[in-house]
């Protein structure tokens, strides 16, 4: 019988006998057969030789561990009503939205909570922004008390903005070592939310929490439980996402923000190019690069692409997998990341996105977990994972780099690594707490909502008929999701959905700074109608208020202000109250649409020992209505109200009044009117915790 | 043979430490690339970092018990798994190198006979009755033959005086079979190629042990046997059997290749 004709069965039968016969019958000394069964032998007997360690370790120390766990748990679930608390977060998920798709029997898993148990409007913060939102979720207290505004906090005396999560600083010392400065010391990470997530409280009663990307968490504080730190996480350029458009197309332009164009270099058919990366550490004012090579194949549409020894095929419209990138300094310092590579197109020119450079999880540069090896954990688990805050790459289809399917396919290649990582938290936490947040709800929404409008100006040229129901699907995926979490909880398990806002349409956009130079509030340099970014042309010494990032308004506060012009007292009330009263109900023209529903002022809003960080003024924009792309950055231009024909079509830094968020629960909740406030105190009081007098939130009454 | 010929010139260098470490570091070499191109690369990769995430959990979660045992349970059946991906590579390697070392115990195993120092001649034959050791000059029987009835062998005591390779020959039931015998007196630092035993039959041992033609197959005599001294090797003030240092040496090679390379192993 020829060897062809034997089966593979029958192949591989044989193989294992010939496999065993010689392993069965060695001679002493020839029993080694070389590294090969070296490798595996060593390897598998370190894997259980560390595994036996662990287990001696756990063996010794179990009694004395079960004992303190034993007092501590008797004391955290002495009172305690509940087991297990599931904190779902869905980023954006708007009540009304989800009340029409259940209406229309598209989300029976959330019908079912609501018959069951609860479904609520959930009264957000003011502002309704995500980072606000979420760190009064965790801490149960007002802006005021945790000193998150604005994904944006600006320094008084530069009129400049900074990262109001997070600062991160090189190290404090270097030494100059010819053309090289060698930083001596490490990279400074500090938190500048404030506060005290109540999860801390938890695991200090010996109650143990998995939280998993859950906003303004970076960087990860220490308690006793595991946590995966979610938006505000930046990517290896320090920034909140910068993606790479490597291309052989000739052009100039600029993307706005969020992103670089990079030339590719066509040498004898093989494109040249290169990641930007951070800079360098040993080389001030120097970028590192990540070099790689495209070979591109026209006539099979695809292209293979080469980088640090790795090299992956692509089609034109298909994402690599997670790929890893080094950028080298000299001397041994290196930085690590991650990154996928999408093929866009290979003729005539070639293009290449590439995303945002991650942290990588399995050798993190930056803490993004606590403990450290948690986020190597799951990397080992799952494969590597978007790391990034903000890890949906919206600026990439605003700017038109990316088509709509391509982002949704990174969006929800995202959603699904979280999705593993939820049901591995629920796994290892059958008591205490499991709160994962999702942001594939936010990011879509944002993106997509110009198709759940009639008449948005971003989709005017599409009938509607043709148009996706995207946002339809999402809500469909997310509902699948929820069921499936109902399917692992019992009955001692209190089960929560929340949204940190709701979502609506953002058609019109208002540039706050044009209508306070137009109103004589601001002004400008001699000779100038308009001003670049971040005020580059503003005459601070006659400007008395002005607006930055998404919701804020500002004063020019003498003494507060580097030129200040309002004195503080008095001027500054009697200028707040003229700006209420102006601003409040602010029509455009065009659509006759109230632009402004609500401002609000902060001194009356918030109290805290971080007030004097807040705005002076919270501008609730009407619905439909927003902050002009221009005016979050500081820019002044002639035109107050303007259409957004961005894909970033839908918003919720609006009047916070408008766009509550959700509430769901497999438990009835008495309170009419809950806001997300309280669900820090509700959890604690479910786990029979004292409530911390510091809490603004009030527990509900859970049933 | 020519791959006799290839040792015998490689071994004329003739420092049997140096020659461990350089075929160390080429098998080293070899069965890295052999396991990386006949190995699934991802799914080792997988089922390594699947390990490591296991034995994670039990750090990150070990106040938990039921994760910690479940934990251990993934353990064991992620080392079966990576066993299982280990081994198609290990089927590759395992034959062509236990061949391989069979070759290179020959010259590495033992040492030859040193001069003036008494070894043992033993013969194991179907009737040791009328048995009788031949041997050459130079060679010289110190004490009378020790008869072992219950297992049909005979041994002899036996000095050379020169430095040499020498036939012996046994007598047996009317037939008589020569044995091969090789005395040096700097032993450490040559390595003639030797077998310790002369065989007739048993395929499996001759394979295995022995580097002389068979004895015929009608031959009284069964077998005849030389005890040449186990050689050892001085590294780092270690004194190591070859095979050892072998299997470390391969190893340090083998990892410090595969990093290199960036081959999972």
């Amino acid at each position: 019988m020829k060897f062809g004709f034997i089966s593979a069965k029958r192949r591989a039968a044989l193989l294992w006998l010939v496999a065993v016969a010689v392993m069965l019958t060695p001679v002493a000394a020839h029993a080694y057969a070389g590294p090969g069964a070296g490798f595996a032998v060593l390897s598998s007997f370190w894997t259980l030789f560390v595994a036996f360690l662990y287990s001696l370790y756990a063996f010794l120390t179990w009694p004395f561990r079960h004992l303190l766990r034993l007092f501590r748990r008797r004391k955290a679930y002495g009172n305690a009503k509940i087991k297990r608390a599931v904190i779902l977060g869905f980023d954006g998920m708007d009540p009304e939205l989800t009340e029409r798709f259940i209406a229309e029997g598209r989300l029976p898993n959330l019908a079912k909570l609501r018959e069951q148990g609860t479904f609520r409007k959930l009264r957000t913060t003011y502002p309704a922004i995500s980072p606000v939102a979420w760190s009064t979720f965790m801490t149960g207290v007002n802006p005021g008390k945790h000193n998150i505004y604005d994904f944006l906090a600006r320094d008084t005396s530069h009129y400049l903005p900074y990262l109001s999560s997070a600062e991160i600083k090189g190290p404090k010392r270097t030494m100059k070592l010819g053309k090289y400065t060698i930083p001596l010391g490490k990279t400074e990470i500090k938190g500048m939310r404030k506060g005290t997530p109540f999860w801390h409280w938890l695991g200090k009663a010996g109650i143990f929490c998995s939280v998993i990307r859950v906003p303004v968490t970076f960087p990860p504080e220490k308690f006793p439980g595991v946590l995966l730190s979610g938006m505000c996480v930046p990517d290896l350029k320090g920034s909140q996402g910068t993606f790479c458009l490597c291309t052989t197309r000739a052009s100039h332009g600029k993307f706005r923000e969020g992103g670089v164009r990079v030339a590719m270099q066509r040498v004898n058919g093989v494109c040249q190019s290169y990641i930007p990366g951070p800079d360098d550490p040993l080389a001030a004012g120097s970028e590192l690069r990540a070099e790689f090579e495209v070979k591109p194949d026209a006539a099979a549409k695809q292209a293979r692409i080469s980088l640090d020894g790795e090299s992956v095929t692509l089609k034109v419209g298909e994402y690599s997998e997670w790929l890893p990138v080094k950028f080298k300094a000299g001397m041994g310092f290196n930085a690590r990341g991650i990154c996928r590579f999408y093929l866009k197109e290979v003729s005539p020119e070639v293009e290449v996105y590439v995303t945002p450079v991650n942290i990588d999880p399995g050798r993190p540069d930056l803490p993004i977990s606590h403990p450290v090896t948690y986020s190597i954990y799951l990397s080992k688990l799952f494969g590597p994972y978007a790391t990034l805050g903000l890890a949906e790459d919206t600026w990439a289809l605003n700017e038109q780099v990316l088509d709509d399917d391509a982002f949704l396919a990174q969006a929800y290649g995202n959603h699904e690594d979280r999705e593993r990582m939820l049901f591995d938290a629920l796994e290892k936490t059958q008591q205490g707490l499991c709160a994962c947040v999702f942001d594939t709800t936010d990011r879509v929404q944002h993106m997509f909502w110009r198709y759940l409008d009639d008449d948005h100006p971003a989709a005017r040229n599409l009938p509607r008929e043709q148009r996706p129901q995207v946002i339809q699907e999402l809500y469909a995926r997310v509902d699948v999701l929820i069921g499936k979490v109902m399917q692992q909880i019992d009955d001692k398990t209190l089960l929560m959905i929340v949204s940190d806002h709701g979502f609506k349409s953002f058609a019109r956009c208002v540039n706050l700074n044009a209508w306070l130079h137009q109103n004589g509030y601001l002004a400008l340099k001699e000779g100038k109608s308009e001003s670049g970014d971040w005020f580059e042309d503003v005459d601070w010494s006659r400007t008395r208020a002005y607006t930055m990032g998404l919701n804020g308004l500002y004063l020019n506060v003498k003494g507060r202000e580097r030129e200040g012009t309002v004195s503080p007292g008095a001027e500054a009330e009697a200028l707040k109250a003229e700006l209420c009263a102006k601003l409040n109900g602010l029509k455009d023209p065009e659509t006759s649409g109230i632009g402004i529903t609500g401002v609000f002022d902060c001194d009356a809003t918030y109290a805290g020992p971080y007030v004097d960080n807040a705005p002076d003024l919270i501008v609730g924009y009407g619905e439909g209505f927003r902050a002009s792309w221009d005016s979050v950055m500081g820019k002044v231009t002639t035109q107050i109200f303007e259409d957004n024909l961005k894909a970033w079509s839908g918003d919720h830094c609006i009047d916070p009044r408008l766009v509550p968020g959700v509430l769901f629960s497999n438990r009835k909740i008495a309170d009419e009117k809950p806001a997300i406030v309280d669900v820090a105190p509700t959890i604690l009081k479910q786990f029979g915790l004292p409530l911390p007098g510091h809490l603004d939130g009030k527990a509900w009454t859970v049933a | 043979m020519p791959h006799e010929m290839a040792f015998a010139g490689l071994f004329r260098w003739n420092v049997p430490l140096l020659v461990v470490i350089a075929i160390s570091i080429v098998i080293g070499l070899v069965m890295v690339l052999v396991f990386a191109w006949t190995s699934d690369q991802k799914a080792i990769r997988v089922a390594k970092d699947q390990l490591k995430a296991h034995m994670l959990a039990v750090r990150l979660f070990q106040d938990q018990l039921g994760v910690v045992l479940r934990a251990y349970g993934s353990l064991v059946a992620g080392t079966g798994r990576y066993l299982k991906l280990a081994f198609k590579p290990l089927l590759f390697v395992i034959i062509p190198l236990t061949f391989l070392i069979i070759q290179l115990d020959h010259y590495l195993g033992s040492t030859p006979v040193e001069t003036g120092q008494p070894f043992l001649v033993k013969a194991q034959a179907s009737s040791i009755d009328d048995i009788a050791l031949k041997l050459p000059p130079e060679l010289t029987a110190t004490a009378p033959a020790v008869h072992d009835a219950t297992g049909n062998e005979v041994t002899w005591r036996v000095v050379a005086q020169r430095d040499g390779a020498y036939d012996v020959s046994v007598a047996a039931g009317g037939q008589t079979a020569v044995k091969r015998v090789v005395v040096a007196s700097n032993i450490a630092a040559v390595m003639p190629k030797l077998s310790s035993v002369r065989l007739r039959d048993q395929w499996l041992d001759r394979m295995l042990s022995s580097a002389e033609p068979a004895l015929p197959a009608d031959s009284p005599i069964c077998a005849i046997a030389v005890t040449y001294p186990d050689r050892s090797l001085d590294f780092a003030w270690i004194e190591w059997n070859w095979i050892w240092l072998f299997f470390v040496l391969s190893l340090v090679a083998g990892f410090a290749f595969k990093s290199l390379f960036g081959i999972e192993i």
